[in-house]
């Protein structure tokens, strides 16, 4: 397979997001800028301007209408994705963190800092799915972490629970409707921050990255712990390949202070491919210059991309070795199955 | 315009003679509809010199349906917006590049370090031959000269003739090939050497390459871009196949056109030969027949 480079930002990608039908990409940086592209050929649709800080996240809502980003602006904001124009505009006492959409698209979630003495906040708006609605400013749910700082959170199937991951290596799962801490686990070595969470096709499990060098797929019901996978360097992302492909693809390297001590090769700045039920490294994808900081794979599997540290985004489009690979139980399965 | 006139004699409104003109000038494209499907177009226009240009093209309509998710197809139509707007269509060069291919395939039980470029079973072969340094003689390749798949077809490296060469040619030619005048100091091998004689007899040794003859297809008349496992998938069809050999460039990667297939059961490998001898593969009719033992 042939990547596509896409180099419309000066600094470290943050987040990368496939829109639901995987044919726009959308990703953000520490240089302010949003930008839109095709995945299929890499034509960058546009960008998106507006904000005064580094951008942490990105997300778009399942019509492929609304664009959620955040940032050190201390803003949220909602953007038009066919015009680019600024729907909405949040502000917070600290940055942005992680913002996401539920399943539906009906509501936005955005994470706060935990700084200057303020600590993580959650809120949850309703949104509109219409671009000439306008949006509540309130937000209808907010929650005031008291546990370690929240890198990551999402909303789980049917938008039932809000999961998040913390600085400690901690997973926690909050009531959607009420705000209320269910359950806390610990799934990551203690004081390894959780570094991703996202989320299978149907929400009902997720894999978190860890600086503790796994990455673990989750239940989002019990939050038990169904698959580790171990990888030799501090991972930044982890993502889930949609059916029929069974495979997680993770994301890392070593922090990008450390890289000009080392060499590429040593960096280990490649996507590594494991199977998802039997945890078994299957391959890897180099071509980063720095650490891989998110991963994301097309909803109908047949792309994936990362963003490095090295302000690329690299879009691979698999090839057929990929879809065709199985082991040697899956393939007596099939065959079992034929007769 | 004078010209015109002047050519065609008795026109006077000269509206109506430029159209005429150019009604001669270009008829408009041909097309007519071949047996084989295809169609022939011939078009007459002028090129830029202004000179009257026949082009004939002959023509295959293919219909490549493709479905699309009509959202996808409207967001393919948006214009572009920010610092891309009112910039055409396609990928800029300035945001986007083309990566060095990457040839990704999935492996079981993956290791760092491993040599990702390769298939599992070329890997697993070339740890073993690492270890053993084999060269063949015939083709250079990593395996034993009795194992060359060319051994029917080419002679050894250095050796003009078969087995049934002429001996001391044969000696001659390996003094040549080690590079040395003197005869008598240079290593022979022992099935060219004087004294042993009857050495056809003793030139292919061990009774199950024999065996293993007895049920190869030779397969010619392959694609190049055809793989090991495409042929595989075609022949297991018929039986258990043992060993597929597809000959390969070893500069461009691509196939040369011949393969062998070997079978573990006679019966099943003649079976394959009548049924896959005129299959077509690729663009390419295959042509399918029992190996032939080397003479």
């Amino acid at each position: 397979m042939r990547p596509i480079l896409l180099q419309g930002h000066e600094r470290a990608l943050t987040q990368v997001k496939f829109s639901k039908e995987g044919d726009l990409l959308f990703s953000v940086s520490k240089d302010h800028v949003v930008c839109a592209w095709y995945s299929a050929n890499g034509e960058r649709f546009g960008t998106y301007k507006g904000h005064q800080g580094a951008l942490w996240t990105v997300d778009v809502d399942p019509t492929t209408t609304l664009l959620a980003t955040g940032g050190a602006d201390n803003t949220l904001r909602l953007w038009e994705i066919k015009t680019g124009k600024e729907l909405k505009r949040w502000e917070f006492n600290t940055s942005i963190r992680r913002a996401e959409f539920s399943e539906d698209g009906r509501q936005l979630l955005g994470v706060t800092e935990k700084r200057q003495g303020q600590l993580s906040n959650i809120f949850v708006y309703d949104i509109v799915p219409d671009v000439t609605a306008d949006q509540s400013t309130d937000p209808t749910l907010h929650i005031t972490v008291e546990l370690p700082r929240v890198t990551v959170a999402g909303f789980s199937a049917l938008s039932r629970y809000i999961i998040t991951g913390h600085e400690n290596g901690s997973v926690a799962q909050w009531d959607a409707k009420t705000g209320e801490l269910i359950k806390e686990e610990f799934p990551h070595e203690d004081g390894m921050s959780v570094t991703d969470l996202q989320w299978s096709s149907d929400r009902t499990y997720f894999i978190t990255a860890s600086k503790d060098k796994t990455a673990k797929l989750i239940d989002s019901e019990t939050l038990e712990v169904l698959k580790t996978y171990v990888a030799d360097t501090p991972l930044n992302s982890a993502a889930i390949t949609p059916e029929p492909t069974n495979y997680v693809i993770l994301g890392g390297g070593q922090a990008a202070m450390d890289v000009t001590t080392t060499s590429a090769r040593q960096g280990k700045f490649e996507a590594r491919f494991y199977h998802k039920i039997f945890e078994e490294e299957i391959g890897r994808v180099r071509g980063h210059f720095g650490p891989l900081n998110y991963v994301a794979v097309s909803p109908d599997g047949k792309c994936y991309c990362s963003g490095g540290e090295d302000g690329y985004v690299r879009v691979h489009h698999f090839d057929p070795p990929y879809f065709d690979f199985r082991f040697e139980v899956e393939r007596e399965r099939e065959r079992g199955l034929q007769m | 315009m004078a010209a015109n006139v002047q050519n065609i004699p008795g026109r006077t409104d000269w509206a109506e003679d430029d159209t005429e003109d150019l009604a001669t000038a270009i008829p408009p494209p041909q097309i007519t509809k071949n047996k084989d499907g295809t169609e022939t177009i011939i078009t007459v226009f002028l090129n830029e010199d202004g000179k009257r240009v026949k082009r004939t093209q002959r023509i295959r309509r293919t219909v490549v349906k493709k479905k699309e998710n009509p959202r996808v197809a409207e967001r393919r139509q948006w214009a572009k917006i920010g610092p891309e707007a009112g910039k055409p269509a396609g990928p800029r060069p300035d945001t986007t590049t083309l990566g060095e291919n990457i040839i990704f395939r999935p492996v079981m039980g993956y290791k760092s370090g491993q040599v990702q470029e390769k298939a599992p079973e070329e890997d697993r072969k070339a740890e073993q031959l690492k270890k053993m340094q084999i060269k063949c003689r015939i083709c250079s390749g990593d395996h034993f000269t009795t194992k060359c798949p060319f051994k029917d077809t080419m002679a050894p490296e250095g050796a003009e003739g078969g087995a049934a060469a002429d001996l001391g040619e044969d000696a001659d030619d390996t003094a040549g090939a080690a590079g040395a005048g003197a005869g008598g100091s240079n290593y022979v091998p022992p099935h060219l050497r004087k004294g042993a004689a009857g050495a056809g007899g003793g030139e292919r040794m061990g009774g199950k390459y024999e065996r293993d003859d007895l049920a190869t297809l030779r397969v010619t008349n392959v694609s190049e871009f055809a793989e090991e496992s495409d042929l595989r998938e075609i022949f297991e069809r018929h039986g258990r196949v043992t060993r597929v050999f597809l000959a390969k460039d070893r500069e461009t990667g691509r196939a040369k056109g011949f393969a062998f297939v070997s079978y573990a059961d006679r019966s099943d490998a003649s079976r394959a030969c009548e049924k896959v001898d005129g299959y077509g593969f690729g663009h390419l009719i295959l042509k399918v027949e029992f190996a032939k033992k080397a003479t």
